[in-house]
């Protein structure tokens, strides 16, 4: 049969944000021509987001990555995969032997795949022999990760997207949904259609917030307060679902002592919400069974992450909204695979599924596995890698589909260690920022070029299909991850990514039956899914929690670490915008995406301009401690009095050269939204 | 000109197999779960005819989301318009009301070179609807769910033979080479085509009357209250125009291969972003929602109709799966009729 110009329609998950949205890439002759939605797919259910109706258009871009590359006297030369691979393995074994495993970092990709990310693992504690490995779940919900798996133990979304559109109330705090989580955005105004009560708890006026009911718009970095003195509100006037917590919480007395020292008047003065609103949120949200709390970055991304992530679980506990369909804590995950790159274990301190290195039954099934001793230190996260590189602790990294230059807080910082390094090893589909200061560059494949899976905000695992063959000379990361353990003496032996996935069912229990044929043909599976005929498991803690009984950990207020003062009078608070997505990398080489929103543009408060002579559209430089960037200032109310907006997508005009690299003591997470600048014109 | 036909449907399969030899054929087949797309048909057998509207619109055949239109290098340039034979078997009437229309967009006063060389070698077979979808309203537009005219070929399904209706010269082609398959037909089909026509009209949900809508604009009674209402839902996805059959926005983009060589490509694009009608120096004329949400249900509403006679939807209801801030056509038709106060 001749059909040679055949037309088909792959169908595939989205390589954006967390919400795994499904849709059909295009093929004709092994061009990649266009986009459409899955039409009966349960998150996006026929509709897409304007970077997902655009995601093809990046795959076949002209500035892939064309074939290995390797630093010579400071400049880039071709060279063959050959010689590439040989490099790596050869230069990462001399710096193991002289300096020891733990010399090495390495970073994996929430863009990879599950069973790229379980590779990448396995390379580092392994082949490597370190467990300095970490991903980019640091910088967006390692508080989360931290703060649930100690109140409930397991620090993932608890409920489905397919169940918020039949909840009565929606709390969201700290998440810019219709923008940043579209299709989860669009089924909570299908459930504000049908008569829910929407509460958006945000300091900026946001699409979403548009729809609230009720909008607290507190300052940022007070988000503890906030839910302290809803909670007081609950507590005292008897909302508190009583048999719940003494069935199934414990250390309710001691969280119990510390929110009655925040009744809404006093909360009032630190977050500039009154007490009649926190009240009435409160209430509602207490007095309705079908209630859903979500949140985002704006609860993880501040010096008390974990403190804000704990705040909102006693919330859940404290009037019994978990464990049941239409209520949960749900955190909105930020990268389509940033939840499997978890569950995988690219962690430094956890295996695949969240078995502690530190445990000593975790690492003997691994190597048993694994046919390796394993280190039994946590490594460093992925903040910490870089402080460590410049008191020379860390000698090489080897960075994968991540582009910290740009991501990192305190950029300059940044820049300093990533020159200090020893060796560099950048695996990326294009040409990064962070990928010009590596010694050798290798060509990897983004998601319409390799099969594996993905597993998005709700825990659904889900297989993406290979619609086209590499482009030009680059491979599948896991093929040239498995090269270079090959050659550095551990074999890593696969035919294809479903027996990579037999191996993560085997060790990890969450994941115990997710086989690739069982993805096939449906919308994939939600873990834990504990044998291979489980269907899944839309919500979790039904009955009990993850840990047994859930527990109350108090908050107390702690100020964010940098607050304006006289010299930096504005709160600095960064984020991103529907249009674009993370460093830029696929989106700023998308036309549509790049017209729409081509530069950086710095929101600030109509009077505030007034006062500092700023006008709209007109170029203005925000300084921190740290730097100075310049900007086109957009004057718009979004933002309250006092307070910067500034997106972190745009290289040109770097917002992470001014944020602070404060970390929250546990979760290592970065203060990105709070830090204190001034603001002049350019004149 | 019109000629009518009648297929058995034993010899539906034979037939395809024989224009496959000689064209690309493409019709709606399964993709994931209960979906069903338009693609290359590899097993006949597997088409599926009863089917809801397929995402997106056949349009991208025609005008595909992205299209190479040339390439240029030091050496020249080199022109690459599509000229595939495609037989897009399986369309529905609505989808074939709307490629009327972008004949008449890309084929009048100017003539899309790209446009007219794909339409020039592709033939649309459409089956007359008998399983509207719930967000179906063509009924109330003329534009289904069986067409009398306009045609390459429409089908309807008689139980056990189709009537086949040939209306142009391009449909005609590809029956008269096989017309030992067909038959004449008797009077008795022309009536069991009647009651299959009457059965699908009582099906339809909707009830939409977009001359009422577009009255109501005329009169000056929509207030912008009412459009901020709307713009206000606006997820700025572009949806309801990359699957809107009628929609024929494109930008254009010029892609370095090297210093000297590159390809000039068109990509989907719509009026519903800002940066459509951007200009030089930072200037966005179209910068609030309000403006461009208006602006799309003004064209299709009452441009439409001053331009070709015709409103610029065909009812096939494909913005009113697709768009996530639910303020698709039908919707806000119905909530111009009963004023911004839904309850």
């Amino acid at each position: 049969m001749v059909n040679y110009h055949k037309m088909d329609k792959i169908p595939t998950i989205c390589p954006y944000c967390g919400c795994g949205c499904g849709l059909y890439l295009h093929v004709e002759e092994g061009n990649i021509i266009g986009v459409s939605p899955i039409r009966h797919h349960p998150v996006n259910r026929g509709a897409l987001c304007v970077k997902g109706w655009n995601s093809f258009e990046f795959i076949q871009h002209p500035e892939r990555l064309k074939y290995p590359l390797i630093k010579e006297n400071g400049v880039f030369k071709k060279s063959s995969w050959d010689e590439a691979i040989r490099l790596v393995a050869g230069r990462l074994t001399d710096i193991k032997k002289s300096y020891g495993p733990d010399s090495i970092g390495v970073m994996s990709s929430a863009k990879c795949t599950n069973e790229e990310n379980y590779l990448i693992m396995k390379f580092a504690r392994a082949a490597i022999g370190t467990n300095n490995i970490d991903h980019c779940a640091r910088l967006c919900h390692s508080s989360t990760v931290g703060g649930l798996a100690v109140a409930f133990g397991s620090g993932a979304m608890t409920n489905s997207i397919s169940e918020i559109a039949d909840a009565k109330v929606l709390f969201v705090i700290g998440s810019n949904t219709t923008e940043q989580h579209p299709m989860i955005g669009m089924h909570m105004l299908d459930a504000v259609d049908k008569g829910a009560t929407l509460i958006v708890a945000d300091p900026r006026r946001t699409q979403i917030s548009e729809f609230a009911h009720i909008h607290l718009r507190q300052k940022s970095g007070t988000d503890v307060v906030l839910l302290n003195s809803m909670m007081n509100v609950i507590i005292n006037e008897g909302l508190v679902d009583i048999p719940f917590i003494k069935r199934r919480t414990e250390n309710f007395d001691a969280f119990e002592r510390v929110i009655r020292e925040y009744p809404p008047d006093v909360a009032e003065k630190i977050t500039g919400v009154s007490p009649h609103d926190i009240k009435k949120a409160a209430r509602v949200y207490a007095t309705e069974k079908r209630a859903m709390l979500f949140y985002s970055m704006g609860i993880t991304q501040h010096i008390t992450g974990v403190d804000n992530v704990r705040s909102c679980a006693n919330l859940c506990m404290l009037t019994a909204h978990i464990g049941q369909p239409m209520t949960g804590l749900n955190p909105l995950r930020g990268q389509n695979n940033v939840q499997g790159a978890c569950d995988m274990g690219a962690l430094p301190d956890v295996y695949s599924g969240y078995q502690k290195v530190i445990e000593p039954s975790a690492r003997k099934k691994f190597e048993q596995a694994w046919g390796r001793k394993l280190p039994s230190k946590p490594g460093l996260t992925l903040t910490e890698m870089f402080d460590a590189v410049l008191t020379e602790r860390i000698k090489a990294m080897y960075i994968v589909g991540e582009n910290p230059l740009i991501s990192d807080p305190d950029s300059s910082h940044i820049r300093e260690a990533l020159e200090k390094l020893d060796f560099l090893v950048v695996q990326d589909i294009f040409m990064s920022d962070t990928a010009e200061f590596a010694d050798v560059v290798l060509p990897a494949v983004t998601f319409a070029e390799k099969e594996g899976t993905f597993t998005n905000t709700e825990r659904r695992v889900q297989k993406i299909n290979r619609a086209i063959r590499p482009m030009y000379g680059s491979m599948p990361d896991w093929r040239i991850i498995s090269e270079i353990s090959k050659k550095m003496g551990y074999n890593m032996e696969y035919r294809a990514t479903h027996e990579i996935m037999e191996e993560i069912a085997l060790l990890t229990p969450s994941y115990r039956g997710i086989l690739h044929h069982r993805l096939d043909g449906n919308f994939g599976l939600q873990w834990p899914c504990l044998d291979p005929d489980h269907p899944g498991t839309p919500f979790l803690h039904r009955k009990k929690f993850a840990k047994g009984l859930g527990t109350f950990i108090p908050a107390d207020y702690i100020p964010p670490k940098e607050s304006p003062d006289k010299k930096f009078p504005f709160l600095l608070t960064t984020g991103r915008i529907y249009f674009h997505y993370h460093t830029g990398t696929m989106c700023r080489r998308t036309s549509t995406l790049e017209r729409e929103y081509p530069e950086c543009c710095a929101e600030i408060n109509p009077e505030d301009a007034n006062t500092a002579g700023i006008k709209h559209n007109s170029m203005i430089k925000v300084s921190s401690r740290r730097g100075t960037i310049t900007v086109r200032a957009y004057l718009t109310d979004r933002v309250s009095k006092g307070t910067i907006f500034i997106p972190f997508h745009f290289r040109e005009a770097s917002v992470n050269l001014l944020t602070n690299p404060a970390l929250d003591p546990l979760a290592k997470i970065p203060e990105y939204k709070v830090c204190a600048v001034r603001i002049e014109p350019v004149l | 000109m019109k000629k009518d036909m009648i297929l058995e449907k034993s010899n539906l399969s034979y037939w395809l197999r024989q224009l496959r030899k000689e064209m690309l054929l493409i019709g709606p087949m399964h993709g994931e779960n209960g979906d069903i797309v338009l693609k290359t048909v590899e097993n006949i057998h597997e088409i599926v005819l009863d089917c809801p509207a397929l995402i997106p619109s056949p349009k991208e055949f025609l005008f595909p989301q992205k299209e190479e239109m040339f390439g240029f290098s030091t050496e020249g340039t080199k022109n690459y318009r599509n000229s595939k034979r495609r037989l897009i078997f399986g369309v529905r009437s609505c989808d074939v009301s709307a490629i009327g229309l972008l004949d008449r967009f890309y084929g009048g006063k100017f003539i899309d070179d790209y446009y007219t060389a794909r339409r020039e070698n592709t033939v649309f077979i459409s089956v007359g609807c008998n399983k509207p979808d719930p967000t179906c309203f063509c009924n109330g537009l003329g534009t289904g769910p069986f067409l009398s005219s306009g045609f390459d070929i429409q089908f309807s399904d008689l139980g056990d033979r189709y009537l086949v209706e040939i209306g142009s010269e391009h449909g005609l082609s590809i029956v008269k080479k096989f017309s030992h398959l067909f038959s004449k037909p008797q009077k008795s089909d022309y009536d069991d085509q009647y009651e299959a026509i009457l059965s699908s009209h009582a099906m339809f949900e909707k009830r939409i009357n977009l001359e009422n809508a577009r009255q109501k604009i005329l009169s000056g009674s929509v207030e912008d209250s009412f459009w901020a209402g709307v713009a206000e839902r606006c997820f700025e996805c572009g949806g309801c125009v990359y699957e809107c059959p009628l929609c024929t926005c494109f930008n254009v983009i010029d892609r370095k291969y090297s210093a000297i060589e590159g390809v000039r490509l068109r990509n989907w694009d719509t009026c519903m972003f800002r940066g459509f009608t951007k200009m030089a120096v930072n200037v966005w004329p179209a910068e609030k929602k309000i403006m461009r949400t208006k602006r799309w249900y003004f064209h299709k509403l009452l441009y439409y109709p001053e331009q070709f006679g015709r409103f610029g939807c065909v009812g096939c209801g494909r913005c009113t799966i697709t768009c996530p801030g639910r303020i698709d056509m039908a919707t806000i038709a119905y909530r111009l009729k009963v004023g911004n106060n839904e309850d």
